[in-house]
């Protein structure tokens, strides 16, 4: 035992006196002074602490931080001396475990005890683990954006940070299902409010939230992001994060391997908000086309998501409940005065008889809507000049398989029109429609989609056809504001339902309202009868079907260039950009890579692939070590299909990833 | 859906079957006119399952007394019983369920009898019903013509009045689009060998990595290897989402109703083509929706220089299936090169239908395999018939015991292929604990067996002009994936005799699989077994048998051999090989070794 003396006091052992801080990293903190030789172990030292600290609490998870050289003392085994421990090194006893603030890809605050002594790597696969969210690999932290500091002070609303910090997981073993959650989700109604928060689709964004949010504009913008990832290899503590620092979690890597609806509620809903998030920030690009479908499924999802929750306090859903109970109490009445006997509906494919107009665009022709009746059945419209006539033969007949079905509405207008295109051998004919009512165009239209699709109205989809398309409309009511003189409208619209919440702003200063609800309804009626976790999986391919999906962007300056490039770093390629215009300049593929390396003086990232071509470049806009580790990690992600079910190879990962320590 | 019209379809297939093996006891010369009196056979297909069934436990049945001397040597194979009989009892209640079915639809399926244009200028007439994809009515003609099952087969549509043509995808319902046409149409439906059907799988690099316009890059990618053509198809078709290649560049488009062509630059994305307004840039937000894929099909335009003076004879239309005649709603684009058309066409498709064209490759590409299979085996196939049409005299074929086994065999075919058909729910589940114990036994006939077939195969080819009608039927009792082994519990040795299988290969391989099977594999195990071989060498065992037989051995072999060099996606992605990836990990790691 160190510490042995003359009866003078002096000591006659090599020992001598250690200084440890307790608690905090601060210089005012306690702190105890041990009396050790270099041969003492940590693990005594670690005692030693406890008994000086007199204070009786769980100290399992503590351990000695080494300030000056930024590492954790975690070999208990190991003397001081190999640690090379002298005197003069700053120690602090502090936990292991301590709370951080998580931004989650639904921007969800979530505060939870991450670890800060592992490397990263480690810490966010028990953070996800927590969370449930399989495949941790695919994750990563990246430090939060510094604030601006802004000249007008908004008052920031006060967010609800949900709290995972007291859930402690039982190692080991996958966390059991209780009640449709994972078990440690089940203990309190917060922590059930929290697995909520993380497998349920959020809201859409208020629109001039939306609006105000930094987007970035040029690829410039984009390198910005990625320069804040963390280093996957170092712990915490070593990277400068302090308990309580807000940090993001994201998908960093845009592989994303066996992706199952059954077992991956809260990845896919994760998943499904960062590809929003991405798309409505501009963070990836799309066309017009590809966003009104995206924003379909967003509504639809939204829609899923909220019905889902009729069992909970309802609170803040009151409006849209009350819409829908109105709806589907309309409806119950448009049933009753129908001939719905329920043998009749058994046997007979159901029709709709009604006086329509009707109007045929020609050449030449200045003639408008003329009334008609029109009868549907199965999945032919025929109409008659007259209801009398009608057992003769119709004017005109036409089959709706496969034909183009586009609503042109204006409720505020009043206007209920149904635009058909229908194919023939000769070519498209064009008819319209035109409803008097919501009642009679949502019945009607519900009838020509499920047609155009080959189904008649017998389909069991044709009611819940009938209450989205009515729904949509209630939609478009509250979208033109200036009309609300419908009792559910403003109560609706304080729902956030505004389309704009839906489509980047860039659509907002493009189109109007009224012009983007009826392009989200027509690229609704193919999403319709999707379940949530379909449309939310549906969301993430369109997603992952851009042409740009998935790249990182980075500010580089190649060997031999004097001018600043981008370097876009995908799941199976690394793209040169060109700066100014944008274009791609080459593509080089992973497969055909040989080997790459890193010269850390300075700070050079050197590529070889087949055929002898070398690449070399130097990042500008992050370290290099995060390109590195970018590479590295697609590398690691790529040998996951043949180590299917195995566990995660954590070596092979810090091994591609990692590696400057080595040097 | 696709699940179910595939069960609907195999369903239909054994039923087909089983009518002309019955059909056959009765009067051999059973022909084609079967499948058209098929309609009123709704009823009669139970009973002809029935008698099938029958006739197969029967030849099932006779295997084990001439068999056991030999098999019994290393392990009595454990008795199946226990596990049979609720397996029977599910067996038959899904069957059951599956006549009713099958039995329901029937009552209103829509026929067309088609006249399919062959390559040589003949045509021939067939029964297509509404619930055929182009894959049955190919399998039907591959039947038919004794063609080759190459898997650039494929049916075609040819439009002489809009001149435009067309390749059907094999999962497309042939009766659905066949009724888009005119009743006065001069349309034409041909079956031909179509390069372009499947060539973004057999070169992939062509359509993913192309160098726009550089020509070196077309070397380099022509020598692409076939563990990268692999990687590169699986990076993009076995995905969350299929990768659309990224494709643009300046097309000439015919302007609406006009003969005049206007270039502009297209882009293709996955939601369909854009074009690049005119003073825009190509970035996402700028480009304008030229046409989404949904409701229209993609067609190769024949001279289109002449008809629509086009610039080049290099064109594409797009236009809804039921469009027959000229119509302002026809897009007719216009390429430089014919490259360029091909992956403009190719990429459309890929667009369109996504994964389930790699899944039809994958089909066409173990069907193909599978008939290179049959033609290995195919000296043992007639074994089979001459059982049935000898009727069930028993011992007309037992004295040495071969037939029984090439029933082994032939089921065995029969066992595996339906497992590469459906891999992931690896048939009857309750036997797999029996394939643990009974392999060593049943490796043993199968060894022996392949040694033959060279032998008598050559004196096949010899007296080659064979009747037609024979091969045909033939052909007729085992065209398809074998759906099924019918309910009464198959004795264990028809499950198992597959098994030289090498080491268990992971699902994903299974489709690529067939080619490597093609030369008779088990040689190995036979040499292992070599030992346990009792006395009487296979080869003398199996001479009497082809001499007992002579005609029938003449007769079949309806397939030409040589497809054996199939062009499937060569099998080197297997599981264990090292693909490039470990070879760079190794450099690293051995890299790092050496740093530190």
């Amino acid at each position: 035992m160190a510490g042995m003396k003359t009866a003078s006091g002096d000591y006659i052992d090599s020992s001598w006196e250690l200084r440890v801080f307790v608690g905090e990293e601060d210089p005012e903190a306690e702190s105890v002074t041990l009396r050790v030789t270099g041969e003492s172990h940590i693990g005594g030292v670690l005692l030693k602490i406890v008994e000086e600290i007199k204070r009786k609490q769980d100290w399992s998870d503590h351990a000695i931080w080494w300030e000056q050289k930024k590492r954790w003392l975690l070999q208990t085994h190991w003397t001081l001396d190999k640690y090379g421990i002298l005197a003069d090194a700053r120690l602090f006893f502090g936990p292991q475990h301590q709370p951080v603030i998580l931004r989650l890809p639904n921007r969800r605050a979530l505060r939870l005890r991450a670890s800060f002594s592992q490397p990263l790597f480690q810490a966010v696969a028990a953070i996800c683990r927590l969370l449930s969210i399989r495949h941790p690999e695919e994750l990563s932290l990246l430090r939060a954006p510094e604030k601006k500091e802004k000249k007008k002070k908004e008052k920031e609303p006060e967010e609800e940070v949900y709290d995972l910090s007291k859930v402690v997981l039982a190692g080991g073993v996958a966390p059991a299902l209780f009640r449709g959650m994972p078990a440690h989700f089940s203990d309190s109604e917060q922590t059930e409010a929290c697995y909520n928060m993380l497998s349920r689709p959020q809201p859409p964004p208020d629109p001039l939230l939306l609006q105000r949010l930094p987007r970035s504009g040029s690829m410039l913008d984009k390198t910005q992001l990625h320069s804040r990832w963390l280093d996957s290899s170092r712990c915490l503590m070593q990277q400068g994060v302090k308990a309580g620092d807000m940090l993001w979690l994201r998908f960093k890597y845009y592989s994303f391997f066996d992706l199952d609806p059954k077992t991956d509620a809260v990845r896919l809903t994760q998943l499904y908000e960062q590809a929003r998030w991405d798309l409505l920030l501009e963070e990836i690009d799309c066309t017009e086309e590809e966003m009104m479908v995206f924003a379909a499924l967003q509504y639809h999802i939204n829609k899923l998501s909220k019905s889902g929750e009729v069992g909970e306090p309802v609170g803040r859903d009151s409006g849209l409940d009350d819409l829908d109970a109105a709806l589907s109490n309309l409806e119950v009445k448009l049933e009753g005065s129908a001939p719905t006997d329920v043998l009749d509906s058994l046997t007979t494919i159901p029709e709709l008889k009604d006086h329509l107009r009707i109007f045929r665009p020609r050449k030449l022709t200045l003639k408008g809507y003329r009334q008609h009746w029109v009868v549907f059945k199965e999945t032919t419209l025929s109409y008659y000049k007259s209801q009398d006539e009608a057992p003769g033969d119709p004017i005109q007949q036409l089959n709706l398989k496969g034909c183009e079905v586009v609503p042109d509405v204006n409720v505020s207008g009043q206007k209920f029109c149904i635009k058909l295109l229908v194919p023939s051998p000769e070519g498209m004919s064009e008819i319209y429609l035109r409803c008097q009512d919501e009642q009679q165009y949502a019945h009607w239209m519900a009838g020509c989609r499920l047609a155009s699709k080959g189904r008649t109205m017998a389909d069991s989809s044709y009611a819940s056809e009938v209450q989205a398309i009515l729904a949509f409309l209630s939609l478009q009511r509250v979208g033109s504001a200036g009309s609300g003189n419908h009792s559910q409208g403003t109560d609706a619209s304080t729902e956030g339902l505004n389309p704009y919440g839906l489509v980047a702003p860039r659509f907002q200063r493009k189109l109007k309202a009224k012009q983007l609800t009826p392009r989200i309804l027509e690229a609704h009626q193919n999403v319709a009868q999707l379940s949530l976790s379909e449309a939310q999986l549906r969301f993430i391919q369109a997603w992952q079907s851009l042409p740009d999906f998935g790249i990182s962007y980075f500010l580089v300056r190649f060997k031999g260039s004097r001018k600043d490039e981008i370097l876009g770093i995908a799941n199976n390629r690394l793209i040169r950009f060109d700066l100014a215009a944008g274009d791609v300049v080459k593509t080089w593929r992973f497969s055909n890579m040989r080997q790459w390396n890193v010269n850390w003086d300075i700070r050079q990232v050197a590529i070889e692939f087949d055929e002898h071509i070398n690449v070399a470049f130097s990042c500008m806009s992050a370290s290099c070590r995060i390109v590195h580790e970018y590479i590295g990690g697609y590398i690691f992600l790529s040998t996951r299909e043949r180590a299917r079910g195995e566990e995660l190879d954590e070596d092979l990962f810090l091994q591609l990833t990692g590696g400057h320590e080595a040097f | 859906m696709a699940d179910l019209v595939a069960d609907i379809s195999e369903a239909e297939q054994r039923t087909i079957q089983a009518q002309k093996a019955a059909s056959q006891n009765q009067r051999p010369s059973a022909s084609l006119e079967e499948s058209s009196n098929f309609s009123g056979a709704a009823s009669l297909g139970y009973e002809a399952i029935v008698a099938a069934t029958s006739i197969r436990y029967y030849e099932d049945d006779l295997p084990p007394p001439p068999a056991n001397p030999m098999l019994d040597l290393p392990l009595p194979p454990p008795p199946p019983e226990p596990l049979s009989q609720e397996e029977e009892a599910a067996q038959a209640k899904a069957d059951k369920i599956k006549l009713a079915l099958e039995k329901l639809k029937e009552a209103k399926v829509k026929k067309l009898v088609v006249k399919v244009h062959m390559n040589d200028n003949s045509t021939k007439s067939l029964m297509v019903d509404e619930r055929q994809l182009a894959r049955d009515v190919l399998d039907n003609l591959f039947e038919k013509t004794h063609c080759d099952y190459h898997v650039d087969w494929c049916l075609y549509e040819i439009y002489p009045e809009l001149q435009i043509e067309r390749l059907f995808e094999d999962h497309e319902n042939v009766v659905e689009v066949l009724s888009d046409w005119t009743r006065d149409t001069e349309n034409k439906l041909l079956f031909l060998e179509k390069e372009e059907k499947y060539a973004v799988f057999k070169n992939p690099q062509n359509f993913y990595l192309d160098n726009k316009g550089k020509k070196e890059g077309k070397e380099t990618n022509e020598k692409m290897n076939a563990k990268n053509k692999e990687s590169l198809l699986e990076e993009s078709f076995c995905g969350t989402s299929v990768i659309v290649p990224e494709l643009e560049g300046a097309l000439y488009l015919k302007e609406d109703g006009k003969k005049s062509w206007k270039r502009r630059y297209f882009l293709l994305r996955a939601s369909g083509i854009y074009y690049v307004p005119k003073g825009k840039s190509k970035t996402s937000r700028d480009l304008a929706c030229f046409i989404q894929f949904e409701n229209v099909n993609v067609y190769y335009g024949i001279q289109c220089k002449m008809k629509y003076k086009a610039p080049t004879d290099y064109c594409f239309v797009l236009k809804h299936p039921q469009i027959q005649k000229e119509s302002q709603y026809i897009k007719y684009l216009c390429c430089d090169d014919a490259r360029t058309l091909n992956q403009w066409i190719t990429g459309v498709r890929i667009a369109k239908y996504g994964k389930t064209l790699y899944d039809n490759y994958q089909r066409a590409v173990s069907r193909a395999g599978l008939a290179s299979r049959w033609t290995n085996l195919g000296t043992v196939n007639p074994a089979t018939p001459a059982q049935l049409s000898t009727g069930f005299k028993p011992g007309t074929s037992q004295p040495n015991g071969q037939i029984p086994q090439a029933a082994h065999s032939v089921s065995a075919v029969l066992a595996e292929v339906k497992r590469q058909v459906e891999p992931p729910k690896n048939n009857v589940p309750a036997l797999g604990n029996q394939d643990l114990k009974a392999p060593r036994a049943y490796h043993l006939p199968k060894s022996s067996q392949p040694p033959p077939p060279p032998i008598r195969r050559s004196s096949d080819t010899s007296c080659s002009p064979v009747l037609p009608s024979k091969p045909k039927s033939t052909a007729g009792v085992f065209p398809a994936p074998p759906d099924d082994f019918l309910p009464p519990p198959p004795p264990p040795p028809l499950e198992e005799v597959d098994l030289p299988l090498p080491p268990p290969p992971p699902p994903p391989d299974f489709h690529e699989a067939p080619p490597d099977f093609v030369p008779p594999p088990p040689l190995a195990t036979a040499g292992v077994m070599g030992s346990l071989l009792p006395p009487p060498p296979p080869p003398p065992t199996l001479a009497p048998e082809s001499r007992q037989l002579p005609h029938t051995v003449a007769r079949k072999l309806p397939v030409p051999p040589k497809r054996q060099e199939n062009p499937g996606p060569p099998s080197g992605g297997e599981s264990g090989e090292q693909d490039f990836m470990s070879d760079l990990m190794k450099a690293l790691q051995k890299k790092r070794g050496n740093m530190s």
